[in-house]
């Protein structure tokens, strides 16, 4: 059983470093919350295509899909519930951008601009998290919702935990950054509003268009600048999100396996999201080793002694595996935040590949 | 086998890239110098060697190995001390909020001036006669990273910076000089994703891809007739089925890479109770036989 109620809340958000299963325990997480009785929605970014068929997704699925729950056992609590449901969505983060343009846009000339311009088209992956926005902004569409009880959020995997978490600031810094409206100006005409940095940074960008022959800065400058009369629409959406992401009923759960380099990573990501004043509800160690068959079994094990001896062989090779778990995993436990709870999720012995996976998953889940 | 100047090591996060550069860079060194340049701000690699490299200050491992940590915030700031060079300025500047301005004004300057850095490195290593590894970041951010340069050309169609990605390019597409080697587990979304990387960056980006290693593949020590007979003994039973189901997966894996004209080399899952130098040196020693000698 869990120590952290799901049902209590309204938005789990699911954080951790690539290759750790996120995806596979925010769906897992979803999918227990909906046997429980809840309408539930998980958000994925970039689902393994094995669990885009699980959850019944198309490569493209802007739009939350009706997850079938047949054969699925309904708990106890939950099974009188008929509000019951799970949808998926995988969210395309360069389609929600342009529609979210199309909706704040002045005009359909500044909407062009945007889509047209050179940095946005050659390197918009790069700018200040624009992806990691949009996922925010879809959240609070979704949120908006009252037929809905929970969102699961899977996030990107992230190299910094607060990467994802602080897209909607990093992005409006960038808008509002008079500096960057200042930096072309003509020489000398805004001179006396420059701070010396400033001017540093203006030197840095003027000396790189001049080695280079291009021009970047007029591109930098129409882009922010064609977000003129948008930014009181992100900047109200922005603060929306931020409040979300601090509201009591939301979790941040923090996903990472057993092995010693992604405990060190799932740490950093506790101590940024803390530096943030952020608060994570659980950390879910992913793909820990079940509990190993008992030795003495195989004394009174009426087999040939040489089998017997390739039996004793394989249980001290995972004996091995699971102390070096072990170690990993107390290592953690000494450093779990306060008020955080810490949950195992075992492995399966194989990738989860349909939605009674994701259920036996979730059932097991458990407080480590 | 004739091997680029520059191996760099990518793959799925979670299947061992920074263990197999290790490896990698160990198991070069017995044959030439070898340089082990750490991508990852938290170094795994490098640890795993026992160094911990700092400041872009090359730390030896041995007489014939060094480690040294890159990252690309360093090479954007050893680029703004260059143009700004009163120091004082550039220091503050480094320190201020206008220099997050600049980094997002200029997406991919970080990552372009890391692969610049990466060409003169490796015509060092050219002239020392030296092999560079990478330990680079995950499949997703390293296609990120080898594309830039191709970006750089198409914002920038003419002038300075598009001499130099080119120089760049072609650096990257010189088999002799750049090469990649991806890391998957047996596990088949990790698989997945290796071939889907090595088609990126092999038919996409035209940089040589030089061979697949497949981490974690535990040794087969039952055979179908003993796993029946300890079908009784459950949870060794299922722990012999565990170890025989993922040594299969690995065998199906070989051909899957074969017919992407990819060859594999199967490192062996270590039951060890932790992966220090000593398993590393173990490991060299594969893609010593499996690598070097062929």
């Amino acid at each position: 059983m869990m120590s952290f109620d799901l049902r209590a809340q309204k938005l789990v958000i699911c954080l951790g470093p690539g290759g750790v299963g996120k995806t596979t325990i925010s769906a897992a997480l979803a999918v227990r919350a909906a046997v429980s009785g809840c309408a539930v929605d998980v958000m994925t970014v970039d689902p393994a295509p094995r669990l885009l068929d699980a959850l019944g997704l198309e490569a493209d699925s802007s739009d939350p899909v009706e997850v079938h729950l047949d054969g699925i056992r309904r708990s106890r609590r939950g099974g009188a519930s008929n509000r019951a449901r799970l949808r998926a969505l995988r969210l395309d983060p360069k389609r929600t951008f342009d529609s979210i343009i199309a909706r704040y846009a002045s005009s359909d000339a500044a909407r062009d601009t945007i889509l047209e311009n050179r940095i946005y088209r050659n390197l918009s992956g790069a700018l200040a998290g624009v992806g990691d926005y949009m996922a925010m902004e879809k959240l609070l569409e979704l949120a908006a919702n009252p037929a809905t009880d929970l969102i699961v959020l899977d996030t990107p995997p992230a190299t910094e935990a607060i990467d994802f978490l602080d897209a909607p600031r990093r992005l409006l810094e960038l808008l509002n950054s008079r500096a960057v409206s200042l930096l072309g100006a003509p020489a000398g005409l805004f001179r006396s509003q420059l701070r010396m940095v400033d001017i540093a940074a203006r030197t840095v960008l003027a000396a790189f268009d001049r080695v280079t022959g291009l021009n970047l800065l007029s591109d930098v400058q129409s882009f922010v600048r064609s977000f003129d009369g948008m930014y009181e629409g992100f900047s109200n959406r922005a603060a929306r999100a931020q409040d979300k992401l601090r509201a009591n009923d939301t979790a941040i759960v923090i996903v990472t396996t057993a092995e010693s380099s992604r405990i060190a990573q799932a740490r950093e990501f506790v101590g940024a999201l803390e530096d943030a004043g952020l608060r994570v509800s659980a950390m879910v160690v992913n793909r820990v080793l079940a509990e190993l068959p008992d030795a003495a079994e195989l004394t009174s094990a009426r087999i040939a002694p040489a089998l017997k001896k390739k039996l004793k062989r394989n249980l001290a090779d995972y004996a091995a595996l699971k102390a070096r778990e072990e170690v990993s995993l107390d290592a953690l436990r000494d450093s779990i935040p306060a008020g955080a709870v810490l949950m195992v999720a075992p492995d399966l012995g194989r990738e989860p590949r349909t939605i009674a996976d994701l259920a036996e998953i979730a059932r097991s889940i458990r407080a480590g | 086998m004739t091997l680029p100047r520059v191996l760099f090591v990518t793959g799925k996060g979670g299947t061992g890239k920074s263990t197999v550069a290790a490896a990698l860079a160990v198991a070069l060194s017995h044959r030439r110098p070898t340089t082990l340049a750490d991508l990852d701000r938290r170094l795994s690699a490098a640890t795993a060697l026992g160094a911990t490299p700092r400041d872009s200050t090359a730390v030896k491992v041995s007489d014939t190995l060094d480690v040294i940590a890159l990252t690309p915030r360093a090479e954007l700031e050893a680029f703004i001390e260059r143009i700004v060079p009163i120091r004082a300025i550039s220091r503050r500047m480094l320190r201020s909020r206008t220099f997050g301005y600049v980094t997002a004004a200029l997406p991919g300057l970080e990552a372009f001036l890391l692969l610049e850095r990466l060409r003169i490195m490796a015509g060092d290593a050219a002239l020392e006669d030296r092999y560079l590894v990478i330990d680079a970041p995950a499949s997703g951010s390293a296609v990120e990273l080898l594309t830039v340069s191709s970006g750089v050309r198409n914002i920038a169609p003419g002038g300075t910076l598009n001499r130099l990605a080119g120089s760049i390019d072609s650096f990257l597409g010189d088999a002799t000089r750049f090469g990649a080697v991806i890391t998957t587990t047996p596990e088949d979304l990790a698989v997945r994703e290796a071939l889907e990387t090595a088609a990126t960056i092999r038919d996409r980006l035209g940089i040589a891809t030089v061979a697949a290693i497949m981490n974690c593949v535990p040794d087969l020590i039952f055979d179908t007739s003993e796993l029946a007979a300890i079908s009784p003994l459950d949870g060794h039973a299922r722990l012999a089925i565990r170890r025989n189901a993922a040594h299969e997966q690995a065998c199906l894996v070989g051909p899957r890479f074969a017919g992407a004209g990819l060859s594999t080399i199967n490192f062996p899952m270590l039951f060890t109770p932790a992966i220090g130098p000593r398993e590393i040196e173990q490991l060299g020693r594969v893609l010593e036989a499996e690598l070097l000698d062929r």
